[in-house]
């Protein structure tokens, strides 16, 4: 039987405050979550009158019933998202992982070269206009679904995150002994090294799939088709534009509309918030390793 | 060596491709060429109505048949829409029409290049548009003595007046609101009295500073100056519209702000009015404020009336337009909604003649207005009325924001606009031409210093416009020196001239 070392009542009560002060902490984390779904539950007037409150001060549903008024396009702004999201990022990650890994393999003959011409790209761009002109022009990617997905599939932060991370996950000995076995590049890859890379895929993939799930820019400047429109955007300018269409004078406008703003906006913050927020748990335990052993040694 | 001179000629290759647009034109011979069947593509600020496609279809149909082409109708949305904006003309995208407005910059755009001068397309494509839109209104567009856009011919104004609740005025049996006497007043007795009231809202600081009250000064308490309060401290004269006179450190701005001092001490505004992002809209619909001064114009008074004539039956709104005081008044200038034709237009000829359909044509006009008669209106007695209700209509009054081809011989209206219309022929009986919105300054000579006083601005000034200031004497003088340190002086004499310029060119006395 083992013997259980006591612990001397001093190190007893640092530890009780410890675990009161930091839950105390934690409850006031989740306060601003809460005081975000409260207000969007609350009634518009109500919040103009007294302000926000930590439980809704006259409850209503008034904003998810403006976002939902009509449910087809909202929920096909979702679909767009999901869709961009689970495309961009499974194929994204694959590729970033194939790049990060051909990087950091001391046989590839070039690169440092080409690990220089990606990280180049952090430090030197062509700006907005030049960017535009070539996605426009040249790709011809205008209101094109593509658009919403390429340009954010390769990260050169992400690459050098990956190329970091696999070579101190994969020692270089284990792909000799493949290579000694007679297993091609591409079953190397496919089987060994991302097999042993997860938690890097699993940091990687969350960046990523934040990148796409959060993205509204895309669609702001190439889309014009509104049920093309991802989430973010689409919802972003439903604000934006009942908000103009107040600060227009719209001559001989017949019905001005009403828009509980101050309530909508934190129902928006929820619709956006709600699902991707849920992606954390699952990936939270690689994250963490992830994030410092792809960083930190380089 | 080799390699950079190899990159230099790829960059250089890449360079004359983008700007190789070259000049296209279906204008010659003074004949309009219809032969090709073509595309073109308009571009609007906004979000695009959810029926588009339907409408697009019709006006298709009609303009295959008249002009043998069709069109696509693109929208810029609201969100980020002025980078956007920049974005289409420097692209080089193919663009047939575009929306200018002075908010949009058409008079800078005009002076660099992006638009093409339509003086000799507009009488060859468009001739019954050219005689509609009369000399003058052609002639205010004028930039640098060049036509760039297709002006509007309705006459609407946007003029500010003072909202209150008339139902309040009633009850504490306060006289009718004609002056800033009548207006101080009402904000006395809505602080005595309604606690849970704030007498004035507003909110927020304009890109010029805090500019609350500005409205009141420019058009109450100085009727012979004309709106343009906000340029660097210069206002005109509106009886000698060449002179502009130094109102920053005058003795009538000391006694503004000493009146804005009273009104904040008495609490008709908010202490922390500066750093305030409520929405005043909003807030008085909701009940919470006494009156609204700035951006109330005619129609978004009749906008609360019909909003709070719903949810408040028993509350009344009332409004005062400072120009039935001043009796000074302008209607939009003519730059104010119009299409232009950028340089990488394809056919440019067919684009304005197919702009002249959208004004000149009932079909197309009341189409793209407002909608498809019998699913998205129909037209009682003279008057516009919905089908459907607003929020779940796909193609409501207007919302192909076409403003710019409104035709006023065409054009239908809610009863509920009878209000502002009514305001607005009491506004026709004196309104002269606006001779300021013309002008836009080029502010690239003295841009830093126009950055350095809009700091200044917004650390002395508008505290003291908000009341916040103990000294006021002290405070305008300290504004004053930091002011003219900033360089105000270089600034208003660089604007002077540019004013003067404009008044030559527009043979403004």
């Amino acid at each position: 039987m083992q013997k259980k070392i006591k612990k001397p009542v001093s190190e007893l009560i640092i530890q009780i405050v410890a675990i009161i002060v930091c839950g105390i902490a934690a409850l006031l984390c989740l306060l601003p979550f809460l005081l975000v779904i409260s207000g969007s539950l609350t009634d518009n007037d109500y919040i103009l009158q007294y302000g926000y409150n930590i439980l809704p001060g006259k409850f209503s549903l008034e904003a998810y019933q403006f976002i939902f008024e009509i449910p087809g396009p909202v929920l096909q702004a979702y679909g767009v998202t999901l869709l961009n999201t689970t495309v961009g990022t499974s194929i994204g990650l694959f590729i970033i992982a194939m790049t990060g890994y051909v990087l950091q393999r001391p046989d590839c003959k070039y690169r440092n070269r080409i690990s220089f011409f990606i990280y180049f790209t952090t430090l030197f761009q062509g700006g907005l206009i030049a960017w535009y002109i070539m996605i426009t022009r040249y790709y011809q990617l205008q209101d094109n679904r593509l658009v919403l997905i390429l340009p954010l599939l390769m990260n050169p932060f992400l690459i050098i995150l990956m190329k970091n991370f696999i070579k101190t996950s994969v020692p270089h000995d284990i792909i000799e002994a493949a290579i000694i076995d007679g297993a091609n590049d591409f079953t190397i890859f496919t089987q060994i090294v991302l097999k042993l890379a997860t938690p890097g895929l699993a940091t990687i993939g969350l960046f990523l799939a934040l990148a796409y799930w959060n993205d509204w820019f895309h669609s702001s400047l190439f889309i014009s088709t509104p049920s093309k429109y991802s989430l973010q955007f689409f919802l972003y300018n439903t604000l934006n534009n009942t908000q103009a269409m107040r600060e227009l004078s719209q001559t001989g406008a017949s019905v001005s509309m009403e828009v509980p703003t101050e309530s909508v906006r934190l129902a928006m913050a929820v619709i956006c918030t709600g699902p991707i927020v849920l992606l954390y748990p699952f990936v939270q335990r690689y994250f963490v390793k992830g994030l410092t052993i792809g960083a930190v040694k380089g | 060596m080799k390699r950079i001179f190899l990159f230099s000629l790829l960059f250089a290759i890449m360079v004359s491709w983008v700007f190789s647009g070259g000049q296209h034109s279906d204008v010659e011979n003074g004949k309009l060429d219809l032969s090709k069947k073509v595309e073109l593509q308009f571009w609007m600020l906004g979000n695009a109505p959810g029926d588009l496609k339907l409408i697009e279809e019709e006006v298709n149909k009609l303009a295959l048949e008249d002009l043998n082409c069709t069109v696509k109708f693109n929208y810029t949305t609201w969100t980020d829409w002025s980078q956007k904006y920049k974005l289409l003309l420097t692209s080089g995208q193919q663009i047939d029409l575009i929306f200018t407005s002075e908010w949009t910059d058409y008079q800078r755009y005009a002076r660099s290049g992006a638009f093409l001068e339509l003086e000799n397309i507009v009488p060859i494509a468009a001739p019954e548009l050219n005689t509609f839109i009369p000399e003058n209104y052609w002639n205010a567009v004028k930039v640098a003595g060049h036509i760039y856009t297709m002006p509007n011919t309705w006459k609407e104004y946007v003029y500010d007046g003072f909202e209150y609740r008339e139902d309040l005025r009633k009850k504490y049996k306060l006289p009718e609101i004609n002056s800033i006497e009548t207006i101080e007043m009402y904000l006395e007795a809505i602080a005595e009295n309604e606690p849970s009231m704030m007498p004035l809202g507003e909110g927020g600081t304009g890109p010029k500073g805090f500019l609350m009250v500005y409205p009141i000064t420019a058009e109450l308490l100085h009727p012979w100056s004309d709106r343009s309060m906000d340029n660097y401290g210069l206002v005109s004269d509106n009886a000698n519209p060449r002179v502009m006179y130094q109102y920053w450190g005058s003795e009538e701005h000391l006694n503004d702000l000493k009146r804005w001092k009273k009104w904040a001490d008495n609490g008709y505004w908010s202490r922390s009015i500066l750093s305030s992002t409520e929405d005043p809209v909003a807030a008085f619909q909701a009940g919470k404020l006494g009156a609204k001064i700035s951006g109330i114009n005619p129609v978004k008074y009749s906008q609360d009336v019909i909003v709070m004539g719903k949810n408040h039956p028993d509350w009344e709104v009332g409004y005062y337009p400072f120009s039935y005081a001043t009796r000074i008044v302008h209607p939009v200038h003519p730059t104010h909604n119009g299409f232009a034709v950028p340089v990488s237009s394809k056919y440019p000829g067919r684009a304005v003649a197919l702009f002249e359909k959208l004004v000149m044509d009932k079909k197309y006009n009341r189409l793209t207005n407002y909608g498809i008669e019998g699913v998205h209106y129909t037209n009682d007695n003279g008057y516009y009325k919905m089908l459907g209700n607003a929020e779940t209509s796909g193609f409501k009054r207007e919302s192909m924001n076409s403003w710019a081809w409104r035709n006023p011989e065409y054009m239908l209206f809610d009863p509920s606009f009878d209000l502002v219309k009514s305001i607005f022929t009491e506004f026709d009986k004196f309104s002269t031409p606006d001779l300021y919105n013309g002008f836009a300054e080029d502010y690239t000579p003295y841009q830093s210093q126009k950055t350095a006083l809009e700091q200044v601005i917004a650390e002395y000034l508008a505290p003291l416009q908000a009341g916040l200031v103990e000294d006021v004497e002290a405070g305008l003088n300290k504004f004053m020196v930091e002011a003219k340190a900033a360089g105000m002086e270089e600034i208003q004499s660089e604007y002077l001239n540019q004013w003067y310029a404009y008044c030559d060119e527009m043979n403004i006395q």
